[in-house]
């Protein structure tokens, strides 16, 4: 029998990519559709003193203005119910959206922007999650600015420390990137005569953005129906939620298709990014290269909203001692606010932070001990049967295999002897 | 000078969502004439993931790859998918495909015990487009004889439902412990640079990516994630920034923050570990986002081991490999005048 599975088939979609044929979200186009823009905020933080769109509803051809006001249930997050769609007393970031407008064409939708008069109060700003955590730093959303703490125990920290014979620590730090998607966020509304509103949109999860327009607008799920276009790129930054609510609005009170697209500005500016991670790391070995205790202090830059930021910081706990066997662990995890862009989920979240800090980490580790550092790795290697600091035992680990065939494909520095019956 | 260094880097990576249910379900029917459509929420995002599902169901129904059709991501049109997320489509949303599959299969191989005159369907199996005797395969009638006369003679149409969730639990708050995956994903890059001493420009020659995904469905698309992952991992290591100042991006175009391009990317030399695993869809697991991870600090380390520079803060720029070189010659002056 021939078997289907293992097979090098294209991508079913290989022609109509390579022709020029699949239809990205950008690509799509209705009769008489409006276009949308989103009135950003011009401030990091501050309070929302005046916000008045009579000058941009009067500009002949703009077809709908909404504001916070317009929103059925203007709240959203997945851990933290703490970022509205549009701002209603208050802006967090630059990001922030105060009001968007449907026009007839896209020029006319920008030049509306620029009517709407807004008046607000600034308020002192926050830009680094550390300063942030400090009990006198200016707060972005109630008490503390400390959105979540993550803790990891395993064994017993102080007993790792005692058998140590060398201690090494280390700071290591990651920037804030944007997903870069080439296709940037771009989604068309329409209702029907019976009230159906379809959104077309290049989104990862479209049973997540309908679950979520149904809350927000408040009407039932049978009524929305959410249709993935082409995907031009995700990498996570098409997650969740962002211009959907607001062209479904404009659809609903204009009674026509709404477009809405991205600028790449809008991109780097108003979508969610990969976290900045400040991490210290700790570690404990024997002079034989065994590891024996490892602590991290994680602090994640979350921005004005939590969005992901939990689930993240969450995820980057869990491995924060990396594919190693350390019998004692100890991981805290701290996600703060500040008055930057909104962290997100990003391709890998968290891990990758976390991924550059624990390798450089056990390079720095292995050359204080004189050991290579793929020696090192070998020694200390999760293998079947190892259990992760979470206790979770695992069974099919062959890491040492991908260690193997990594170097039979480039070749290292010096030969080192391959455990047979370890995977 | 040019310096040329190695560097390694390792990792472990989950599949599926952290702890919370994270369901996917599919519907399939085998028409008439032994082809099929299969009806998920899962969206592909580039990454080919309808292609690797379309292989499962396929399989399972033993028809060939071009037999079947999906239908994708419309939520009044598909079951419910949790989404394209944790690199979980192949694993999750690959079982429910494959379940579904074999509910169908069920009603053909019930139809097709009658037409060929054997005590049990499980005496059959499904292969090349045909329902066979598992002992003697030239006894054998086509899914689409079956399929027909499931349909029209006995009135019971070939349809199948899945769905498929992990088995996690959460963390206790306080240690942390918990299972908040059902399956794991390791992998080792190694990278290879040359480092330009008088300039801190790093060149990426070559980087070798092994990666274990249980059992690669399609190994044209597991090498293409990889690739595409070294490439983002390249960006992050080495370009990649956006600087803020009080909140306000200032590189927000493609002008002033730098992605890799083709001419940035080294040779990428991959190698697919399989150990397929009893519970993923023929022992897949998954290789989405895994395949950025090392690359990184695969590079950073192999910069220290061309020029004795250890790269604390990403991403490694030449600024910041010239400013450390600089220092570290100003420390060795200092010695030596000691």
């Amino acid at each position: 029998m021939t078997h289907v599975i293992g097979q090098r088939i294209p991508r079913h979609d290989a022609i109509l990519q390579v022709t020029g044929k699949a239809e990205y979200g950008i690509d799509l186009a209705r009769r008489g559709m409006l276009h949308a823009k989103v009135l950003r905020s011009a401030l990091p933080h501050a309070k929302l003193l005046k916000l008045d769109t009579t000058r941009a509803r009067n500009l002949p051809g703009v077809a709908a203005v909404i504001t916070a006001a317009d929103v059925p249930n203007n709240r959203f997050g997945f851990t933290h119910l703490d970022q509205p769609l549009l701002a209603e007393d208050k802006v967090r970031y630059r990001g922030d959206a105060i009001a968007a407008i449907a026009a007839d064409s896209l020029k006319t939708a920008e030049e509306a922007l620029r009517l709407i008069d807004v008046e607000y109060e600034p308020l002192p700003g926050i830009f680094d999650p550390v300063q942030a955590m400090e009990p006198d730093a200016p707060k972005i959303h109630g008490e503390s600015n400390i959105a979540s703490h993550i803790k990891i125990r395993y064994g017993d920290i102080e007993l790792g420390w005692s058998r140590s014979d060398e201690i090494v620590e280390d700071t290591l730090t990651t920037q804030m990137i944007e997903h870069a998607s080439i296709e940037p966020h771009a989604a068309l509304a329409e209702v029907d005569g019976r009230g159906m509103v379809t959104v077309h949109s290049s989104v990862q999860r479209p049973f997540l953005i309908a679950t979520d327009l149904s809350k927000i607008l408040k009407i039932p799920l049978n009524r929305i129906r959410v249709v993935v276009t082409a995907v031009g790129g995700g990498f996570g930054g098409k997650n969740e939620i962002t211009m959907e609510p607001y062209i479904c609005l404009l659809a609903l009170k204009t009674g026509k298709p709404v477009k809405l697209v991205y600028t790449r500005e809008e991109e780097f500016q108003a979508t969610t990014v990969r976290h900045p991670y400040i991490v210290k790391y700790k570690s404990g070995v024997k002079k034989d290269g065994t590891l024996v205790a490892r602590q991290a202090r994680i602090v994640s830059d979350a921005g004005a909203y939590v969005s992901w930021g939990e689930s993240t910081l969450s995820k980057a706990c869990i491995h924060g001692a990396g594919p190693y066997r350390i019998p004692n662990v100890k991981i805290d995890g701290y996600l703060v606010y500040t008055n930057n862009s909104i962290g997100g989920a990003m391709r890998g979240f968290g891990v990758p932070q976390l991924g550059f800090a624990h390798e450089v980490h056990t390079d720095h580790i292995a050359e204080k001990l004189g050991i290579d550092p793929l020696e090192f790795r070998l020694k200390n290697a999760l293998v079947d049967g190892s259990s992760l600091p979470t206790g979770q035992v695992l069974e099919s680990v062959p890491l040492k295999e991908t260690m193997r065939q990594a170097v039979q494909l480039i070749g290292w520095k010096k030969e080192v002897a391959w455990d047979e019956k370890a995977r | 000078m040019k310096k040329r260094g190695k560097g390694i880097a390792c990792m472990v990576y989950p599949i599926g969502f952290t702890s919370y249910p994270n369901p996917s379900a599919a519907f399939v029917q085998v028409n008439q004439d032994g082809s099929a459509v299969v009806l998920t929420g899962a969206t592909d995002v580039g990454q080919g993931s309808t292609t690797a599902l379309a292989q499962i169901a396929a399989e399972e129904l033993g028809i060939a790859y071009d037999a079947v059709t999906m239908v994708t991501s419309d939520t009044q049109r598909t079951p419910f998918d949790l989404g394209s997320v944790a690199s979980r489509v192949t694993y999750i949303t690959g079982n429910a495909v494959k379940r579904a599959a074999g509910d169908a299969k069920k009603t053909l191989l019930q139809v097709a015990a009658e037409m060929l005159d054997v005590m049990s369907p499980d005496e059959l199996e499904a292969g090349d487009g045909k329902i066979y005797v598992k002992n003697s395969p030239d006894r054998n009638v086509s899914v689409a004889a079956v399929a027909r006369e499931a349909t029209l003679v006995k009135g019971r149409p070939p349809i199948g439902e899945g769905s498929y969730n992990p088995t996690t639990t959460f963390l206790d708050p306080e240690t942390g412990h918990g299972k908040p995956y059902e399956a794991y994903v390791f992998a080792t890059q190694i990278a290879e640079v040359e480092v330009d001493t008088e300039t801190g420009q790093v060149d990426v020659l070559k980087i070798a990516a092994a990666h274990d995904c249980g059992k690669a469905i399609n190994p044209l698309l597991v090498e293409g994630q990889i690739e595409g992952g070294v490439a983002m991992g390249l960006g992050y290591g080495l370009m990649e920034e956006m600087v803020l100042e009080n909140g306000v991006v200032k590189n927000p175009q493609f002008t002033d923050y730098i992605l890799p391009t083709a001419l940035d990317m080294p040779l990428i030399e991959t190698a697919i570990v399989e150990v397929p695993v009893s519970t993923g869809p023929f022992g897949a697991k998954g290789v989405g986002e895994p395949s950025l991870i090392p690359t990184a600090p695969a590079i950073v380390n192999a910069i220290y081991d061309a020029i004795g520079i250890r790269i604390y803060d990403l991403p490694a720029t030449p600024s910041k490999i010239l400013a450390a070189l600089k220092e570290k010659e100003r420390a060795n002056i200092l010695k030596e005048e000691e």
